[in-house]
């Protein structure tokens, strides 16, 4: 999984992962159960017992375990800044790969 | 039995979502043709409610997003044709639930407005303005014992397995074949609102099986103008036909030509696709 990519994009310059807000999640683990890109892990000695293990293999732009979350303790980055940035980075690469053409 | 609505509310007796998905179903069921179910009940003796879930079409009302009553009816595969969430209803009105029962203007309000929410299930829509296209080629690759079939041109991709095909400034949206075979047989479609505006990346409601609940995640940006209105009685459609007949919701565009700059076209799907489902397996 460490080449993925989000339209060209290496996933890990792509901030989108799901923030928990502690004072809010009851333990239920609802998200754990529910997200089958294991980007949650449960430590039962920890403790919030909950916690964003694998922040890259959350899929770009899906918000459905905050959905799940009955408590509404899930939150997502800003979807438009999160689009914005990706097409930054885009464009940029797409100007060093025409800079690095010319330069041959 | 002359009952042709089964109304199956959240039973969280000890929550205010759960106590006004029972107010809200109470309500309801002064009409003679509502039959109340009682989730505990239903569990435990399904056959007590045959001949009302056989006669009737079922409303789901979840108090929370924990959705306890539509997993209870996804467990036991009942075709739900109409689902509101007290919740996220409160939400759209900005009102805060909180734990505590309440009996006060902000709870009779949530009340009132999940009442005329069920009540306008049957949203009214224009005629569909999209040109349907005649005859949809397909490409195809198999992995074990999966067949996932790709369009062959026209189809437009975001890589979370949501398609768009354009005519004019109209455009439908749904979900690619993979999606639907993950999913396997879907039960309920939740559609978003006609006439919400809504950027590229943002949901677009939600398709269910009885093992999950996938995001629709836009393709473009633009207007709701239609909900593929089929799917109320027929969501297997999806399964079916999910590039065809189980389009999703049908847009008007605001800007394809921005939007395009993060899609893929139909043979760049299909080598993304390839390599998705290499990955998964291994």
């Amino acid at each position: 999984m460490s080449e993925s990519t989000f339209m060209g994009v290496e996933r890990d310059r792509i901030d989108w992962s799901p923030r928990i807000d502690f004072s809010k999640c009851n333990d239920c683990m609802d998200c754990v159960k529910f997200c089958p890109h294991q980007v949650f892990e449960v430590d039962e000695n920890a403790k919030p017992k909950l916690k964003v293990k694998n922040p890259n293999n959350c899929v770009v732009f899906c918000r459905a375990c905050a959905k799940t979350c009955g408590p509404d303790a899930i939150t997502f980055p800003d979807k438009t800044e999160t689009t914005k940035m990706i097409k930054a980075i885009r464009k940029a690469e797409k100007a060093a790969e025409k800079e690095a053409e010319a330069n041959e | 039995m002359s009952e042709s609505i089964c109304v199956l509310p959240c039973n969280g007796l000890d929550k205010c979502a759960g106590d006004l998905s029972r107010r809200v179903a109470l309500e309801l069921a002064q009409s003679a043709e509502v039959a109340l179910i009682c989730p505990v009940l239903l569990n435990q003796n399904r056959s007590r409610y045959e001949k009302a879930l056989a006669a009737g079409d079922l409303t789901v009302i979840d108090g929370c997003n924990t959705r306890c009553a539509s997993k209870l009816a996804g467990d036991l595969e009942l075709a739900i044709k109409d689902k509101v969430n007290v919740s996220e209803v409160a939400k759209t009105l900005d009102i805060k639930l909180g734990v505590d029962i309440q009996e006060n203007d902000d709870t009779r309000a949530v009340v009132q407005a999940v009442l005329a929410k069920v009540n306008s299930s049957a949203a009214d829509q224009a005629e569909s303005e999209f040109i349907e296209p005649e005859a949809v080629e397909y490409n195809s690759f198999s992995h074990g014992k999966f067949i996932f079939k790709v369009p062959q041109s026209n189809y437009f991709f975001n890589e979370n397995d949501c398609w768009v095909t354009v005519s004019g400034n109209m455009a439908r949206v749904g979900v690619s074949d993979y999606v639907q075979q993950n999913l396997s047989d879907i039960l309920y479609v939740d559609p978003p609102e006609i006439g919400d505006e809504f950027e590229q990346f943002d949901d677009l409601g939600s398709i269910e099986s009885s093992k999950a609940v996938f995001e629709i995640i836009s393709p473009v940006s633009g207007t709701v103008v239609a909900v593929n209105s089929s799917l109320n009685d027929a969501p297997e459609q999806v399964n079916e036909s999910p590039y065809e007949k189980g389009w999703l919701v049908e847009v008007k565009l605001r800007d394809f030509s921005e939007d395009q700059d993060l899609l893929h076209d139909c043979p760049a799907y299909f080598e993304f696709l390839q390599r998705k489902v290499a990955e998964i397996d291994v």
